[in-house]
């Protein structure tokens, strides 16, 4: 298993333990010993520990990285100074190639080291094509490492309700997907939306200023567990219950196996979904703005 | 004060979402989080269920949660292109009426992963 771009001892501290190198299965009786993993990050992490092959490259390289194996595996000659570009030599590059083609089941994690920094959607999308790339030699898989609580359920919900994982425009009554133009960072420094309803995020702390001052002069909403930093600029701010510690429901684990939550304790606040229901319903009594809309479908 | 144990509870704090957490709950207070990682301890203890904030905030006034959902309401209706956005940490349930409410006001819904 390769894992790039992440820091899972720090950030994911029971991924290792709970799914990936030291379990047992049905081929890897011997647990951690049957398994290799491989690290690629551009620095040192306490996740390196753990690995059999740590390979330091340097930052913003991956794109280069990746289409480079995508080239060795299928037997290609590469330019040993394009590779070397990378801070890599070319004989890691082929005991990696090796490495994954004598795997039995290779699985490749990518972090936000990959899908963060320079490249972002095309490194991401370099990596699920090497990987794809590989099942002409043995069967392997990419999966993102998801960061917080449920992001991963957002993917499905918003898949299975409107056809796209993310960023999805409804204005006109059907959806369309464009990330870069329909994504908030862009939409909230172009300042294009005229309202915001947050929920489950504190883009407060983390947008980039010209979007968080765009959040600031609009009508913003906020549903937390706490006054957040988005609540001190926003206009209406709701505390709600604290998902899985006092709010029951599903969410879902990175791989996307949906779990149920239970909540040990009892909060005096309302649930997200109840706050959301009644916003739903307080905007069902008031006039459409389209005719045909609220709630009725446009034919 | 009685514990109250939860068996198998579910820890959201990182996107391994661990289901086989033992929680013991104290009144208002999670006090012991048998398997849970360091991260998903102080995620547990840090949240409790005493009530320390306002049950909601009209223009950083204290207000009550219908005229807040009021409010939220008439600018959700009166905005051309309003935004729904973040659902990481909330449930499935959640981010299905998010995504209806979405659709009801014409607007557009997006999470963190576009970010
Ligand atoms: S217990 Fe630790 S590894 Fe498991 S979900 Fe919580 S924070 Fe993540």
């Amino acid at each position: 298993m390769i894992y790039w771009g992440g820091n899972p001892a720090e950030c994911h501290p029971r991924h290792f333990t709970k799914y990936t190198i030291m379990q047992k299965g049905k081929y890897t009786q011997n647990g951690r010993k049957d398994r290799t993993m491989v690290l690629v990050d551009i620095r040192e992490t306490p996740s390196a520990k753990a690995a059999n092959l740590f390979l330091q490259i340097r930052p913003g390289k991956d794109f280069e990285l990746i289409t480079a194996l995508r080239a060795l595996i299928k037997g290609q000659r590469v330019n040993e100074d394009a590779v070397n570009e990378t801070g890599l030599p070319l004989s890691k590059l082929e005991e990696l190639v090796a490495k994954m083609k004598a795997a039995r089941f290779g699985v490749i994690f990518f972090g936000m080291g990959l899908s963060m920094t320079r490249g972002k959607h095309m490194n991401s999308a370099a990596v699920l094509m090497l990987a794809a790339e590989m099942n002409a030699f043995t069967k392997f898989v990419a999966m993102p490492m998801r960061g917080h609580g449920n992001v991963t359920g957002a993917d499905v919900v918003m898949r299975y309700t409107t056809g796209y994982p993310f960023g999805v425009n409804l204005c006109r009554g059907y959806p369309r997907f464009n990330p870069g133009e329909f994504s908030t960072v862009d939409l909230l420094v172009r300042g294009d939306v005229d309202a915001c309803l947050v929920l489950g995020a504190d883009p407060g702390a983390t947008m980039p200023q010209p979007g968080i001052d765009h959040l600031a002069k609009i009508p913003t909403i906020v549903l937390d567990p706490k006054v957040t930093h988005t609540s001190r600029l926003a206009r209406v701010h709701i505390t709600t219950a604290a998902t899985g510690v006092s709010a029951p429901g599903t969410v879902y684990r990175m791989d996307e196996i949906p779990l149920p939550l239970r909540p040990a304790l009892k909060s005096p606040y309302p649930t997200d979904e109840e706050v959301v229901r009644r916003i739903r319903e307080a905007v069902k009594r008031r006039p459409a703005w389209l005719p045909g809309r609220n709630g009725k479908a446009v034919m | 004060m009685t514990l109250n144990i939860v068996k198998n509870a579910t820890c959201t704090f990182c996107g391994c979402v661990c289901d086989d957490i033992e929680l013991h709950a104290e009144g208002e207070k999670i006090v012991e989080t048998k398997r849970a990682c360091s991260l998903g301890e102080s995620w547990f203890k840090h949240h409790t269920a005493e009530r320390l904030f306002p049950d909601a905030l009209i223009d950083g006034h204290p207000a009550t949660v219908d005229d807040a959902i009021e409010r939220a309401a008439d600018y959700l209706v009166a905005a051309d292109m309003p935004l729904v956005y973040g659902l990481s940490n909330v449930t499935c349930e959640t981010q299905r009426e998010a995504v209806s409410l979405a659709e009801m006001v014409g607007g557009v819904i997006d999470s963190h992963t576009s970010l």
